[in-house]
């Protein structure tokens, strides 16, 4: 009796779709790629709001979960303009490399007369520096105040972001309100992450 | 792999001289290796959901407006932010009130505080005409204390546009009956 044996093959699966999905991914990943940046973590609450945050002209005003206060433009030429200007302000001068160096920087929270120090560490060491969060009071005329006078009058155009944490907590809010009002800002945006909107609701 | 298996040369008896077919497959894991190396790298390091923003607008500091009067405190809703979450509030009852103390009331963000809302607001609205610009008697105030979280004044600044409020009110100091009234809740 002949048995018949079917013939053996290799398992063969034909991977070329999934192949070609996983390329059509890759290009999408790599097409809206935003990096994340290195900047203070901070968790921001969610609003149902549907505005769209700025790409470009924005100053980001962060703070973090224990209150400290991060400072950030985005464009480099404009934070130079910015640490010119406050340089001039407050009689301390820059060199061309501390100033290459602080443009590279998205977002810094130092105290100016530790600015300097902060710029000529070397590169490898910069990120492992706990920063200590610019100077903010009640008074309305601290540290914070005189960069954001400083960014503006490097770019008049710039918005004003705030980017909050969510336990920070609310007095650290108020004081940087209250630096942002003494120089007459009355209006900015409050960065927040989405959330769906309860049932029913509608957006006017 | 996605191998094509040539099955090419195998016509037999026609007596044709052939060239050697050349076998035309490429080994492809090395390079699907690395497209999923990128393509994980490119999920990690991206951020997907920009981020939103709602625009707040604060009253001029400077600016002194004269023709303001009181606000009544039967179209008011106070709502005071505490610690944990917790919001206190006074619906159409000034701090200064002595049925204050058995009217302080206690609720949670998320859908209680909005039914709060839409209730005080539903019956201030109801209870008075519209004003001239045709928007509702109904006006809420918001009071951060010191014991609250950024998050906590958002949310309820978002609550404002979920209710569609469009009179609030945002003060960040309390009067001395509100401390009064509010005691150990808001000290840190």
């Amino acid at each position: 009796m002949a048995i018949v044996k079917p013939k053996k093959h290799p398992p063969h699966m034909d991977m070329t779709p999934m192949v070609d999905l996983a390329f059509l991914l890759l290009t999408f990943f790599i097409m809206t790629a935003t990096f994340k940046t290195n900047d203070a973590e901070v968790t921001t609450p969610s609003s149902v709001s549907t505005i769209k945050v700025p790409d470009d002209k924005i100053m980001i005003i962060s703070i973090d979960k224990t209150g400290k206060v991060f400072f950030g433009v985005d464009a480099q030429p404009t934070r130079i303009s910015m640490l010119d200007n406050i340089a001039q302000s407050k009689g301390i001068s820059f060199t061309d490399l501390e100033k290459k160096k602080f443009s590279l920087q998205s977002s810094f929270g130092f105290p100016l007369n530790q600015l300097k120090a902060y710029l000529n560490t070397p590169d490898g060491e910069m990120a492992q520096i706990k920063q200590p969060g610019i100077p903010v009071d009640s008074t309305g005329t601290s540290e914070l105040a005189d960069w954001v006078y400083a960014a503006r009058k490097a770019d008049p155009g710039l918005r004003i972001a705030l980017k909050g944490d969510n336990l920070a907590k609310f007095p650290v809010f108020k004081d940087v309100l209250g630096n942002l009002q003494s120089q007459n800002i009355n209006r900015f945006n409050l960065i927040t992450g989405s959330e769906a909107a309860p049932a029913g609701f509608k957006m006017d | 792999m996605s191998a094509i298996v040539e099955t090419g040369g195998s016509g037999k008896g026609d007596g044709k001289v052939r060239g050697k077919k050349l076998n035309t497959n490429v080994d492809m894991t090395p390079m699907v290796d690395l497209g999923f190396l990128l393509i994980t790298f490119f999920m990690l390091a991206t951020t997907m959901s920009k981020p939103t923003s709602m625009t707040l607008n604060v009253p001029d500091k400077t600016e002194k407006n004269d023709e303001t009067e009181p606000l009544k405190a039967s179209k008011v809703l106070t709502l005071f932010l505490g610690k944990n979450d917790d919001v206190y509030y006074l619906d159409g009852v000034a701090a200064d009130d002595p049925k204050a103390e058995e009217s302080l009331k206690t609720t949670r963000f998320g859908s209680e505080l909005r039914s709060v809302i839409f209730e005080s607001s539903n019956r201030i609205n109801a209870a008075n005409a519209k004003d001239e610009k045709g928007y509702g008697a109904f006006v809420c105030v918001i009071k951060p204390t010191v014991v609250s979280t950024y998050k906590n004044m958002v949310d309820v600044l978002d609550e404002m546009a979920i209710t569609k409020s469009k009179k609030y009110a945002l003060v960040d100091n309390l009067t001395d009956s509100e401390k009064k009234l509010l005691g150990d809740k808001v000290k840190p």
